[in-house]
């Protein structure tokens, strides 16, 4: 049974027998730990681990940013808090209070979402891992909602209502312990729901699939902002803006809400409306308990010791009796096969990797309506030159298979010493590799053309051409920088998760320096072409190009096997890492 | 007359920095011996294994497996061994079937080969049900008994295994001493470490001990264990002497052997 809030659990394991005889040799019954005593301990933990970054030179420079972000943060809170005093001093001296509402709206979108767009979908440290101690129910759901309470979006947005506070004490000083309480209330929910957000994404977290599906939407909520500015754009042309219509209707809605909720305690404090402003506050209590029932269901299965096992949740389908061969490459050695077919798998099960993937046809709409419907740009970037947009987006695609060309074998972490201890040449598996890669430029190349057609107008018969020899000159160079830099600074990444991966910054220099040489050398042949006026120019330059790129492939590709085996250690200790 | 050894080696030696991890170490492993290859936490077991299968450069020696010169032949050594190495080498988001059927086309199989045997060790390691997921979602158990059926599903003559019983409940265990005894049977020979002296004692006909990168013992379990009995008897009142009649137990053959002591009872007296 779930216990109420409040209600203290016992640990899943105590730590005494059933009679609770356990006893060392001299040593008394185990007394009851003091909570005060373990939340300094926990609060020494958190320091300690602070203090103990600072022994390696990279964290002594991680100290040196976070005084730096530090003093960012302290400047947008009180910055922040100063300017929405006075912002809303004037709006409720100019009888605009709603416009409050409007602040509280803006500090709570910033105190949920700051936190996870800081995190990018890392899990709360060490607060489950305290679950080993003989910690009280209580304590831990404190512990929880400490963790809250001292991160930087609750500093700044506790600021900021502060802000507020002060605001609306000058605009009228006798509010002053009302606005105060509302604002705590509001402050105490935005605590609870951020920690309530952060305890359930981390359920979702915990398990492969819900992660995956977690990240798809995520991405796809980012790709809907983008969308955003374009659309109110549309919406603010006519005679009576349909963003007008729409914050008309917005209004009473947002005042059913917690933001909403404490603007309207304050405001119908200061009319006064007192009745109605204790309405509005106890329903923002309401919300305050109803998010902590929530954070409380979801602690106290934590505390209970959940079990969110993959073995337990992904559903088994396999039929007796499927037999089903691998793929075959016909003039190709089985081990290019084995690995393209592996390579194509992993490719297929990575959200965010077929998410980088179909990025050139995302920018290709949005440059297509999103510079149609801005107020300065009414015609589409690509309108004045489609004959730019098909090399522009096959250009782009490349770049998005920068961080798979420029380190081949960071998804194969552990893996990697099945590749080394098996017979198959290295030579082969980056062969492989790059054929995949191959695979996955030509088919964006092929989207990307339909795209522009459908979008702009068909690209010429000589653009395309063009641009089909601007790849084979870039992509082979690009492999072969690629398949350098994967053994000299190979990096474990895994591919299903989404989130910033910390990149090795050499292979991102150099990718970088690559890129802008390719591009450089790719828009000079179209520049020339195009000031000759005959595309077939920068075919011929590009294919001459091509040559040597593809020389210098060949190269590179036949001293793999040495390279590899010189390099065993680097790749087998780096991309091992636990 | 004595076999050509299938696993020899000569001095090999490896040095971290200023560490020398393995010192000079001279292995002899013969066909067919089912070989334990023991030693404390950082002794050079690990550091061994991978100079044996390919997976590190040794700092100095030579290694030579069923007569071949692993730093000439590589690749022809590769394709007669099979390995668990520590981190079990998996391609996480596989699918068990899958990972098999790579395997098998790696070491040369054909593809339906390949698919054949990746059904037939799924279905031996009790796996059958699970081949459709990825193998990220396996338990530890299950990613050991597929990283051991990767290792020989080409069926290699020598199998190398670190830690292979780390971490794996008793069913899963006894699926694979099975696996590894039939092996044993038909001639295969057999290289693994492992800190569950328990099961080497009951598997091994032969083990050594590495101490601090150094051989300090080789040879059969027996020979070992009368080795370290004739010293006991040379020294008087040994506390870890076994009783009148009773055999020496590799735990203690490993202790005597390592120099580990157990600590007394005036430590930690409020345990």
């Amino acid at each position: 049974m779930m216990p109420r809030p409040g209600e203290d659990l016992k640990p899943n394991d105590a730590g005494t027998n059933e009679a609770g005889e356990f006893r060392a040799r001299g040593n008394p019954p185990f007394p009851a730990v003091p909570r005060r005593t373990q939340l300094t301990a926990i609060a020494w933990l958190r320091w300690q681990l602070f203090v103990n970054t600072l022994r390696t030179t990279r964290g002594q420079l991680e100290l040196l940013s976070r005084i730096l972000v530090s003093f960012f943060f302290a400047v947008l809170a009180f910055g922040g808090g100063l300017g929405l005093a006075i912002l809303s001093y004037m709006s409720l001296s100019s009888g605009k209070p709603l416009v409050v509402a409007v602040f509280f709206w803006m500090i709570f979108v910033f105190w949920q979402v700051f936190p996870i767009m800081a995190t990018a979908f890392a899990s709360t440290p060490d607060s489950s891992d305290l679950l080993r101690f003989p910690l009280s129910y209580s304590s831990y759901f404190l512990v929880r909602l400490a963790y809250g309470a001292f991160d930087p979006a609750s500093a700044i947005g506790s600021l900021w209502t502060l802000g507020i506070v002060a605001g609306t004490t000058f605009a009228k000083p006798s509010i002053f312990p009302w606005a105060l309480l509302v604002v705590l209330v509001f402050v105490a929910f935005n605590i609870v729901l951020s920690q309530t957000i952060f305890a359930w994404v981390e359920r979702w977290l915990a398990q492969r699939r819900t992660r995956e599906i977690m990240g798809v939407l995520f991405l796809v909520i980012m790709l809907g902002c983008q969308l955003i500015a374009p659309l109110t754009g549309r919406m603010g042309k006519g005679a009576r803006p349909g963003l007008q219509r729409m914050v008309e209707a917005i209004v009473p809605i947002q005042q059913a809400f917690p933001p909403g909720l404490a603007a309207d305690a304050i405001i119908q404090a200061i009319y006064p409306q007192i009745l109605t402003a204790l309405s509005s506050l106890g329903l923002l209590c309401a919300y305050t308990l109803v998010i902590a029932y929530l954070l409380h269901v979801r602690l106290a299965a934590q505390y209970r010791g959940e079990n969110l096992s993959e073995i337990a949740a992904a559903s088994t389908r396999a039929q007796a009796g499927d037999l089903r061969p691998g793929w075959s490459l016909p003039g190709f050695a089985a081990p290019v096969a084995a690995v393209l077919e592996k390579e194509i798998r992993y490719l297929m099960r990575s959200g965010p990797m077929l998410f980088a993937l179909i990025m050139p046809m995302v920018m290709l709409i949005l440059f297509r309506f999103g510079a149609m419907n801005s107020a300065r740009r009414q015609v589409p970037f690509f309108a004045h030159t489609p004959d730019l947009a098909f090399p522009v987006a096959t250009a782009y695609a490349i770049l998005a298979l920068t961080n798979l060309v420029y380190n081949n074998f960071g998804g194969d972490a552990a893996g990697i010493q099945f590749l080394y201890a098996s017979p198959a040449s290295f030579r082969d598996i980056v062969l492989a590799k790059n054929l995949t890669h191959a695979v996955i430029l030509a088919f964006e190349s092929l989207l990307a053309w339909t795209a522009v057609a459908l979008l702009y107008r068909r690209p010429s018969f000589a653009v395309t051409i063009a641009t089909v020899a601007g790849l084979l000159f870039a992509a082979p160079l690009n492999f072969a920088v690629g398949n350098l830099l994967s053994l000299y600074s190979p990096r474990k990444v895994d591919y299903s998760k989404f989130g910033r991966q910390r990149a090795s910054q050499l292979p991102a220099l150099v990718s970088i320096g690559v890129q802008f040489a390719l591009v450089g050398i790719g828009v000079s042949a179209f520049w020339l072409a195009s000031y000759l006026g005959n595309f077939w120019i920068a075919t011929l330059l590009l294919l001459a190009l091509a040559g040597v790129s593809f020389t210098i492939y060949r190269v590179i590709l036949n001293s793999m096997d040495r390279l590899a085996v010189e390099k065993r250690e680097t790749m087998v200790a780096e991309l091992c890492k636990g | 007359m004595n076999a050509a050894p299938t696993i020899s080696t000569e001095g090999l030696s490896r040095r971290f920095g200023d560490l020398l991890a393995v010192d000079g170490v001279n292995l002899h492993v013969s066909p067919g011996q089912f070989f334990g290859f023991l030693g404390p936490n950082g002794a050079g077991k690990s550091t061994t294994i991978k100079m044996l299968t390919g997976l590190l450069a040794p700092s100095g020696g030579r290694i030579e497996i069923l007569g071949l010169d692993l730093g000439e032949n590589p690749v022809e050594v590769k394709r007669q061994i099979g390995v668990v190495p520590e981190g079990m080498a998996l391609f996480g988001r596989l699918t068990g079937s899958e990972f098999l059927n790579f395997a098998g086309r790696m070491y040369g199989l054909t593809r339906e080969t390949a698919a054949q045997r990746s059904a037939e060790l799924l279905e031996f390691m009790q796996l059958a049900d699970q081949r459709k997921k990825l193998v990220t979602d396996y338990s530890h158990g299950m990613q050991k008994k597929l990283a051991m059926a990767a290792a020989v599903i080409h069926g290699p003559k020598v199998l190398f295994l670190d830690e292979p019983f780390e971490g794996v409940d008793a069913i899963a265990a006894g699926t694979l001493k099975s696996m590894l005894q039939g092996m044993i049977a038909r001639g295969a020979t057999i290289f693994l470490t492992s800190h569950v002296l328990e099961i080497v004692e009951r598997l091994c006909s032969h083990v050594a001990i590495i101490h601090k990168g150094k051989l300090v013992a080789q040879g059969s379990l027996e020979g070992l264990r009368a080795g370290v009995e004739a010293q006991m008897s040379a020294g008087a009142g040994d506390d870890m002497a076994p009783m009148a009649g009773e055999k020496l137990t590799l735990e203690e053959i490993f202790l005597r052997t390592v120099g580990g002591e157990h600590r007394g009872e005036q430590e930690l007296s409020w345990l």
